[in-house]
């Protein structure tokens, strides 16, 4: 599904210039479980925002499903992003002026789904991430956890091939945490492919290979199933 | 889609209440002051649009050349209509001679009542389009028959038909009323044209009126045409220019041009020099125009300022919105539609604002505006309005907003750079730029007045009444009116005079006297006076004394003004003759001797230069006024009411009337106190929303750095020392708007006052004033916020970590 190869990215500030990726390749087949670590700095969530098509790499290749999209434009990316794509933040993201429903609708909305249609695809995912009881509230109104289920449960509504997880539980406690990692778990099981960046070696765990980095390169992979 | 924008703008709006009651109400001010220019615009823009051949109708003009100035004037002698009707017929549809709108009294029954009226010729009707309601559809063409607009014969007749009734002029002619035409709305001309009477009975009513008939030298007399569909008013002036100059070869030595001035140019194009169009009230169109839009782009300036100074935190959602895959393009229109729909709101508001405030608008702006309900082009002109505005208003924040980087808003690294706040402070002091070339310009003008109302007058013009006498029946009662007044004890002294004393009615010429230079072609305002003249007003003599009955010989007296004087060059005028022109005639008027000159006093335009004036002994019943010196011993009221007595006792079917003489010279300032009264309106409005979008930067820049401002309490910092630093930014920016505006608006107030010969200087008091008047109001909008931030604890603040 993902194929990286001699992926670059700098970042330039006016003295100096930081190598975020360092000739990076590597790929991720549809269906798998990829978590990525390693320290502070080392380039991993660089390297999500580029496969989530937020960031351009300065040089390399990446191909996603059999298409070479890094010279896309802003409005294909967002078409490409927008059907195949959820996003998990550590941070939530939530819109504080919407409604747990309305923030889940959101995605819908943007593809063209119709209203009737909305409702139904919302509160069913609403139920299975066991929020429908606070489908009217706002996100302050929430605890970590049940705002990171509506994070989640927005990510997944529209059906993406792909989820990519920023540190989903890093500001949760271990029960929630917990119980995100296994929302995640069934979604990957259900066929959605997942790339998670954490810090955490017990949510690397739950997936079938991880990828440590370390100065903008790929280091160790390891393959746990 | 939309509704979830709408859905957002609206909590938004409901969360920030601080910011939307910034922006909903600075904008809706702006918005309706801009409304109001708006309609005071259209009202000026539609004057006369009224009359179906507004297209072609025109007033027939002359320019006359004097000694190298030209004067325009609308004023035109009788055998021009002869002139054009025989040779230029095929341009016209119509040719109308008028006299002047005058007072007339009109008396049926026991109602005596003043009306302003004219004599006009038949083509009248049918120019100005007249709608008949009642009689008949030519009223003109009896010698003595007379014509009322509706309203006058409701006054007169009351639910009686006055048609077929019989009407006394000036309680001595006998018309007979033909028919009724429908009022001329305001904002026309002619909307005072209260009745209409032949034109055929005005030229057999007095002598000079019929001996003016073949006088080309006697411009007493207007002119309107309608010129016909297939000419232009170009085309005709061409062909009418010369015809004066032709057929009067004595008149040709001033040149006279005879030209159309189009009836769209009468209202807003009105003024002439050196006998070419020069302007009028459209540059208050172009001033007001000017304003309003400044005060609509303070208003939108602080929308701008305050949507992009929050942008840090609608930053989050636009790189949510992003992530789920928003195109930048469809939160531009989220953006926009966020700003249409505060502006809606703002108008709606000022929707308000306008119909509460119309009233006093037009009592200011001296105008009838009536809100246009059912005008479609208003409500066209709304919403094009309220999309200007929103779009004005919104495109920079759409686009600013919508330009974020998801991925370093999301990681929450997101801080405005060091040079976002640049186009915000830009725009600030563009801001304060626009209020203090405002507040500057304002003071000039109130200050021009000050200076022209300070101007000596030469006379005494407290406790001084005119009393107009032009009815018959005043004949030959001067003296006998005169005795009676002042024995009434009400009266000190009474002169007549041919003019109001704050205005001249005729200019002379066709004098000769001793120096005259060669070929000087003089041209002196001329009023006829009786003998108290000089007692009466106050006037100060320079030479010789005023007119005398000691002195027999006096009725063939003349006083000059010292600007005669030098203008006709005379040295020791005392005893000096002026003769009439025609003292080679065998009946020659005798010549006039100077028996005194006084002081200039200000007669026309207290901005000019006081014009030459000659005041001859008034020997042929020339009187218009009677000029009454009231007593200063007894009150204003107490005179007035035993003047009014003496005069019903002796002319009981004249109704009693008078002016001020102080008031109608205060008149003279009121065009001018009109637009000093609206510029400081909307000056304080400028100043009013560009403080309120400074008030609104101040509290966010104070919440910005809430932390910054704790950790420098604790460090030691004074409540005085954290005011300063949170004042200062902004008294920058107002300073440097300061340097800006100042020159500006020297320079455009230094070309207003150009039109005035008669100006105040703008010194440096005026900028001395305007920049500390802009420094203080700003210092003490910023320091509340300032103040407010630098006295919380800071415990409260370093704690929300």
């Amino acid at each position: 599904m993902i194929q990286i190869k001699d992926l670059e990215k700098f970042y330039r500030t006016e003295e100096v210039q930081t190598i975020a990726l360092n000739k990076l390749s590597f790929g991720v087949k549809e269906g798998e479980f990829v978590a990525i670590m390693g320290p502070s700095g080392c380039g991993k969530s660089t390297l999500l925002n580029i496969i989530g098509l937020l960031d351009d790499p300065d040089s390399g290749s990446f191909m996603f499903n059999g298409e070479e999209v890094s010279g896309y434009s802003e409005r294909k990316r967002s078409e490409l992003r927008k059907h195949n794509i959820g996003f998990v933040f550590q941070s939530f993201n939530l819109i504080d002026e919407l409604t747990v429903f309305e923030n889940v609708e959101l995605p819908l909305i943007y593809t063209g789904v119709k209203p009737a249609e909305r409702k139904k695809r919302v509160e069913e995912v609403l139920e299975k991430m066991q929020i429908m009881h606070r489908r009217n509230h706002f996100p302050q109104q929430l605890s970590g956890g049940q705002q990171q289920r509506v994070a989640v449960a927005r990510a997944v509504v529209n059906k993406p091939k792909l989820i990519l997880a920023d540190e989903p539980t890093g500001n949760l406690d271990s029960t929630n945490g917990n119980e995100v990692m296994d929302l995640l778990i069934d979604l990957n099981e259900a066929g959605t492919t997942i790339v998670m960046v954490t810090h955490s070696e017990h949510d690397a765990k739950y997936s079938h290979r991880i990828i440590r980095m370390l100065d903008g390169q790929k280091v160790t992979e390891n393959i746990l199933a | 889609m939309l509704k979830n924008y709408f859905k957002i703008a609206f909590r938004n709006l409901l969360k920030n209440k601080v910011y939307s009651f910034i922006n909903i109400s600075g904008l809706a001010i702006g918005m309706a002051a801009t409304m109001l220019i708006g309609l005071w615009i259209y009202d000026e823009l539609s004057y006369n649009k009224h009359f179906e051949n507004y297209d072609t109708i025109a007033q027939i003009y002359q320019n006359e050349s004097n000694n190298g100035d030209t004067e325009t004037s609308e004023a035109i002698p009788r055998p021009l209509e002869f002139a054009l009707r025989e040779a230029h017929n095929d341009n016209f549809k119509h040719i109308v001679m008028s006299s002047w709108n005058f007072p007339w009294y009109l008396k049926y029954d026991e109602k005596n009542i003043n009306f302003l009226g004219s004599f006009m010729q038949e083509g009248v009707i049918d120019m100005l389009s007249l709608k008949i309601i009642n009689g008949k559809p030519n009223g003109l063409k009896d010698l003595n028959s007379i014509m009322l607009a509706e309203s006058t014969a409701e006054k007169l007749f009351g639910n009686e038909d006055p048609i077929g009734k019989i009407l006394k002029l000036s309680d001595s002619f006998e018309m007979e009323v033909t028919s009724v035409y429908e009022d001329i709305p305001d904002n026309n001309s002619f909307s005072d044209l209260e009745f209409v009477m032949p034109w055929k009975f005005y030229i057999t009513w007095q002598d000079w009126i019929r001996e003016a008939e073949d006088h080309w030298g006697n411009n007493s007399f207007q002119a309107f045409v309608q010129i016909n569909d297939n000419t232009t008013m170009e085309a005709v002036t061409n062909k009418i220019i010369n015809v004066k100059k032709e057929r009067s070869p004595e008149e040709a030595e001033f040149n006279p041009e005879i030209f159309l001035a189009p009836m769209k140019d009468w209202h807003l194009r009105d003024t002439y020099e050196n006998g070419v169009q020069s302007g009028g009230r459209i540059e208050n169109v172009w001033l007001f125009g000017i304003i309003g839009t400044f005060v609509l782009l303070l208003a939108c300036i602080n929308f701008i300022n305050l949507s992009t100074a929050r942008s840090e935190k609608r930053a989050t959602e636009v790189g949510i919105r992003k992530s789920i895959g928003s195109h930048r393009s469809q939160l531009i229109f989220q953006f926009l539609s966020e700003s249409f729909l505060i502006v809606l709101l703002s108008f709606v508001l000022a929707f308000g604002i306008v119909l509460l405030s119309l009233d006093g608008f037009n009592n200011l702006a001296a105008k009838q505006i009536v809100f246009p309900w059912t005008n479609y082009q208003f409500w066209i002109a709304s919403i094009l309005f309220i999309f200007i505005t929103a779009i004005l208003a919104g495109s920079y924040p759409a686009l600013y907003l919508s330009s974020f980087n998801p991925v370093a808003v999301l990681k929450g690294t997101f801080k405005a750079g060091k040079y976002s706040a640049l186009p915000r402070k830009i725009l600030v002091v563009a801001q304060f730029t626009v209020s203090i070339a405002l507040i500057i310009g304002t003071i000039v003008v109130i200050n021009q007045i000050q200076y022209s109302k300070d101007r000596p007058v030469g006379y005494d013009k407290d406790s001084l009444i005119q009393v107009p006498v032009m009815s018959a029946e005043f004949s030959g009662k001067k003296d006998f009116m005169r005795m009676q007044l002042i024995e009434s004890g009400a009266v000190v002294e009474m002169a007549t005079t041919s003019s109001p004393t704050t205005n001249v009615w005729s200019n002379r010429s066709g004098y000769d006297w001793e120096g005259k230079p060669e070929g000087f072609q003089e041209d002196l305002a001329w009023t006829a006076v009786s003998y108290e003249f000089v007692e009466t007003l106050g006037l100060n003599l320079i030479e010789g004394r005023g007119f005398s009955r000691e002195f027999a010989s006096d009725s063939t007296a003349v006083i000059l003004n010292e600007t005669a004087v030098k203008y006709m060059n005379i040295e020791n005028p005392i005893g000096k003759l002026i003769r009439d022109s025609d003292y080679n005639d065998p009946d020659p008027a005798p010549p006039l001797k100077i028996v005194g000159v006084i002081q200039d006093y200000i007669v026309q335009s207290p901005y000019e230069p006081v014009k030459q004036a000659m005041y001859v002994f008034d020997a042929y019943e020339n009187e218009s006024y009677y000029n009454l010196r009231m007593n200063p011993d007894r009150s204003i009221s107490d005179n007035l009411e035993t003047i009014e007595a003496v005069f019903k006792r002796n002319f009981p079917n004249v109704p009693f009337s008078y002016q001020f003489v102080d008031e109608e010279y205060g008149a003279k300032f009121r065009a001018e106190e009109r637009v000093a009264s609206l510029a400081r309106i909307f000056t304080i409005l400028a100043i009013f929303i560009s403080c309120l979008g400074l008030f609104g930067l101040a509290s966010f820049i104070a919440e910005q750095r809430t932390k910054e401002i704790g950790v420098r309490k604790v460090l030691g910092a004074s409540v005085k020392q954290l005011w300063i630093l949170l004042s200062k930014d902004f008294i920058t920016l107002v300073i440097i708007a300061l340097v800006i505006g100042s020159p500006i608006a020297y320079y455009m107030m230094s070309q207003w006052l150009q039109k005035f010969s008669y100006r105040t200087d703008i010194s440096w008091t005026v900028f001395a004033l305007a920049c500390s008047g802009a420094v203080l109001i700003s210092l003490l909008t910023v320091s509340y916020q300032a103040i407010k931030a630098a006295t919380a604890n800071p415990v409260n603040s370093l704690r929300t970590e």
